[in-house]
């Protein structure tokens, strides 16, 4: 079963600023309340690599990432669920997911993944 | 607040140090500033120690208080100094304070970092722990990660092409060889790493669109200064370099949240500020050490202090623009594509390569002729905390 993108944005209740990571205060005008957003729809890819580098912890030959925006605004950094072979583009649309993006000290942690839409 | 003036420093060649402790590489750049400033025997006031991994790597804290220790600087004050790569920059802009404010007259800077005690694996992990940690690092994201997905942005943005980031390479490889703390002493071939098919397999992708080539290396290495009032400086042997404008700024953690990522704003502002304090502008500057751990971000830099207009970076870059003898040379020291990349050390360095070009020391290769004024960006994180500093040649 697909599981809900569990990322929650922060929109200002003073002059309507979306966050996402969590800011105390607003980086536009500084107010301190904010509502809670859930990403909506699919994701804009706006920039990518892939990188062949890899920290601890991937084990793995090379990683795909990106930054997406969704349909109501809230920018996010995920991995990319494409082979050396799939041409990526500034632009396209990605399907988002919820999934295991790396394992920590036995334990599966999930994150944002995008699937190219064809 | 007191003008304050660079009198020693002094460095270790930067590269591979299997043979040494981070606590000796910081012990022998700081004997060599020490000397060079001619204090013989005498204490400082206090130290001030720029290192971002120690804890993590060497799994060693409070740096610092074991430095002046070593070398006997009691009962100087001391304190480690942290803000990523840029610690450096960090640990000289305490030190230039604490000695214009008029409560220290002889305060030691160093920084210094030993990354290749670890694998790869996990010196870049330790890098990427600059990373936010709930919505980049779990990804896997790396810092050249971040600057792939910021060159991709910064090429559609302003035309700039691998040839112009493959001149940033070839220039800093190039002053590499003639620099001998240099960690990187290797000329690169344009055709091995860019023309003939070889280049696949010579220079990788690294971060899509970076190649290897595009990469600063992992270093160990070390770096120092003293630092004191102008108006005692004046009386030492050497011409002493004044700081004569810092600034620094910040910006948002994460690359997602800039309205325009390509923007590099805090290095703009710093730069500024810099600039304003120093009263000078960036035309003024006869060389400058800009922080290039990715050739994108010495082409983007030059743009964003005021040395090219945005767009034309890349271009000044391939036409010998800051090269030695060009417009603004840049990077004459190798950069931190050649010299090398300890995180806590490099904005020291920066600032040791800058004594020497204004001191008029180095030889004729590297030399910029008459140089006055000098020009340093530490960059640290993404972007996210940068350190700039304008020194200027006094004369006795």
């Amino acid at each position: 079963m697909k599981k809900d993108i569990a990322i929650v944005a922060y929109q200002c209740k003073k002059c309507g600023k979306l966050h996402y990571p969590f800011h105390d205060r607003c980086l536009s005008c500084k107010g301190r309340e904010f509502d809670q957003i859930k990403p909506q729809g699919n994701a804009r890819l706006l920039t990518f690599t892939r990188i062949y580098n890899l920290p601890w912890g991937f084990d793995q030959r090379y990683l795909t990432l990106g930054i997406a925006e969704f349909e109501n605004g809230i920018k996010a950094m995920g991995q990319i669920k494409a082979d050396e072979t799939t041409a990526l583009q500034v632009g396209m649309m990605m399907e988002p997911s919820w999934e295991p993006v790396r394992v920590h000290a036995g334990e599966e942690v999930y994150g944002l993944k995008f699937a190219p839409l064809s | 607040m007191r003008d304050v003036a660079i009198i020693g420093a002094g460095m270790i060649p930067f590269g591979r140090r299997d043979e040494d402790t981070l606590i000796e590489m910081l012990a022998y750049a700081s004997l060599k500033a020490l000397d060079d400033a001619g204090l013989g025997d005498k204490t400082v006031d206090a130290v001030y120690l720029g290192n971002m991994g120690g804890g993590i790597i060497q799994h060693q804290t409070s740096i610092a208080s074991s430095l002046v220790d070593r070398l006997n600087l009691l009962p100087a004050a001391a304190e480690t100094v942290e803000n990523g790569p840029a610690s450096g920059g960090s640990a000289v802009k305490n030190g230039l304070l604490a000695v214009a404010s008029g409560y220290y007259d002889f305060v030691l800077v160093v920084g210094g970092e030993k990354m290749r005690e670890v694998t790869g694996w996990r010196a870049t992990d330790f890098v990427a722990t600059m990373t936010h940690p709930e919505v980049e690092y779990p990804y896997g994201i790396t810092l050249p990660g971040m600057a792939g997905m910021f060159t991709r942005l910064y090429m559609e943005k302003y035309g700039v092409t691998r040839e112009h980031l493959l001149a940033v390479s070839i220039k800093n490889q190039e002053m590499g060889t003639l620099n001998p703390y240099a960690h990187v002493e290797m000329a690169l071939d344009r055709e091995g790493i860019f023309d003939s098919p070889h280049a696949v397999v010579n220079n990788p992708t690294a971060a899509d669109p970076l190649h290897l080539y595009d990469m600063c290396p992992v270093s160990d290495g070390a770096a120092a200064i003293v630092l004191c009032p102008l108006e005692m400086a004046k009386k030492l042997p050497k011409p002493p370099v004044l700081i004569a404008g810092f600034g620094q700024a910040t910006d948002t953690h994460t690359l997602q949240e800039r309205s325009d990522p390509t923007d590099l704003k805090a290095v703009t502002l710093s730069a500024q500020k810099a600039f304003e304090m120093a009263k000078l502008k960036p035309s003024d500057i006869h060389v400058a050490e800009l922080h290039d751990a990715f050739t994108i971000l010495e082409i983007a830099e030059s743009e964003h202090v005021g040395f090219f207009k945005k767009g034309e970076g890349g271009k000044a870059a391939a036409s010998g623009k800051t090269r030695l003898g060009g417009q603004i040379p840049i990077n004459l020291s190798g950069g931190l594509k050649a010299r090398g990349h300890p995180v806590g050390a490099t904005g020291v360095a920066q600032v040791v390569d800058l004594t020497w070009q204004l001191r008029h020391e180095l030889p004729k290769n590297r030399q910029v002729k008459n140089a006055q004024n000098g020009f340093s960006i530490n960059f640290g994180g993404f972007g996210n905390n940068v350190v700039a500093f304008v020194l200027r040649r006094v004369e006795q």
